[in-house]
């Protein structure tokens, strides 16, 4: 039940996040991708199981806000949710390097498969992958920038080590 | 595939399976699907959370806003504060090097009784003389700008010698650019004013300004004397020929204002 309230909170401060703060940067070019970002960070914490419900759900209400393409978000990232929270296992999450790389694949796949619903040809590609690096490029560093800060506050890693989580 | 995985693996597969099942159908169906519901419930539930990030995101512009607004408004009475200074020490510059201030001058009215010259009126004949005041040299102007100076002076009337006399020269600038030149009046090919030994470099432009400079011993300084008419190029081509239509209607005065003792910048202390 603490789970699902902590989806929930994430789902929804995510959406805000989304919606108005980082709508602003995105209006000038600079697409901070949050959903992807909370789907991985929700899945190398919890796992494949919490990360693929995470991505389906905060994905779902991510397309519910578009005009179309109703479950375009949902796909991607429930299947991103299960494929970092399996991996989750095998990495040092609590490295700053994994973290970063994970996030910049991440980003990368999503903005990627977003950007395929509007792709308008051979014209536009260049400027398309252009703003797909650069979200990907903006975004691993801020959310690398981010996990440090809040485990500098907290005093305490956000995720225990693969080996220990493998004996529990 | 689930038969070698273990349990929870099989259940999260199984799981993400149904998630991708479901957001393939929604891609396939989606849009064929009422949305209007669901984003009528998502728009309820996160109108409040918009409405408080909105007024946080008002608040922070209200308050960069503000500090902009207080930072101009300071840079301005800090401007405002450095010219009126500069206004006191211009004042006082020009009084240590007995330069003339601008200053309003005193105005003695006259009528004019009579207007002789033809075709263009070229002297006037005034109601005041010295017993009044009235002097040889002092400087006869309309509410619209220059008219002449006094050439003579009797007991109870003067004679003023009007801008469009043949022998009249006023020292002039253009008002917007201080291009100087001398006003005088011709009567080729057609009576007019012209603003004469203005070089062809100068850039004068039709409708600017043209008042007295001040250069003349005669004339104090900044009083209107015409407009620019039109600009061409003088018949020897060496300087520009400018036709000034004058602000005081020569033709048409009744009433004129004499300044008794103009005193020229380099008469001052």
């Amino acid at each position: 039940m603490k789970q699902i309230g902590a989806l929930l909170t994430v789902v929804v401060v995510t959406l805000l996040l989304r919606s108005t703060a980082l709508s602003a940067l995105a209006a000038r070019g600079v697409v901070l991708d949050v959903l992807a970002f909370a789907v991985t960070i929700w899945a190398l914490r919890n796992g494949e199981t919490w990360g693929s419900t995470c991505g389906f759900f905060l994905g779902l209400a991510a397309d519910f806000d578009a005009a179309h393409w109703l479950g375009r978000h949902a796909l991607a990232l429930a299947l991103m949710g299960y494929a970092v929270g399996r991996l989750g296992r095998t990495l040092v999450r609590d490295s700053a390097r994994t973290q970063l790389v994970v996030l910049f694949i991440c980003t990368l796949l999503h903005q990627a498969w977003c950007a395929a619903f509007s792709f308008g040809g051979a014209e536009g590609a260049v400027v398309t992958g252009m703003r797909i690096l650069i979200s990907a490029a903006v975004t691993a560093p801020a959310g690398t920038l981010i996990l440090g800060v809040v485990r500098r506050v907290t005093g305490h890693p956000l995720f225990s080590h693969a080996h220990l989580d493998a004996k529990s | 595939m689930g038969g070698f995985l273990p349990p929870a693996e099989r259940r999260s597969s199984a799981l993400l399976g149904l998630y991708v099942a479901l957001s393939l159908l929604l891609l396939l169906i989606g849009d064929r699907l009422p949305q209007s519901g669901p984003r009528g419930v998502g728009a309820w539930i996160f109108a409040p959370f918009d409405r408080v990030v909105l007024s946080l995101d008002r608040a922070a512009a209200a308050w960069r806003d503000n500090r902009e607004l207080h930072q101009r408004i300071a840079e301005l009475e800090i401007e405002n504060a450095r010219l009126r200074l500069q206004g006191i020490e211009n004042d006082q510059l020009r009084e240590q090097l007995g330069l003339r201030t601008y200053r309003n001058y005193a105005l003695k009215p006259v009528e004019v009784l009579a207007l002789s010259g033809e075709p263009v009126p070229s002297a006037a004949t005034l109601s005041a003389g010295a017993h009044q005041g009235v002097h040889e040299g002092d400087v006869v102007v309309t509410r619209d700008g220059l008219l002449g100076r006094i050439g003579e002076s009797y007991p109870g009337l003067s004679r003023a010698v009007l801008l469009t006399d043949l022998n009249s020269a006023v020292a002039c600038e253009v008002e917007s650019t201080g291009v100087l030149g001398v006003l005088r009046f011709t009567s080729t090919p057609y009576p007019r004013l012209v603003l004469t030994g203005v070089p062809l470099s100068d850039t004068v432009r039709v409708g600017e300004r043209v008042v007295t400079s001040g250069l003349s011993r005669r004339y104090p300084r900044a009083i209107p004397v015409g407009q620019v008419r039109r600009v061409g190029p003088d018949p020897t081509g060496l300087v520009q020929d400018i036709e000034i239509e004058p602000a005081a209607r020569v033709s048409r005065i009744r009433h004129a204002f004499v300044i008794p003792h103009p005193a020229p910048a380099e008469d001052q202390p």
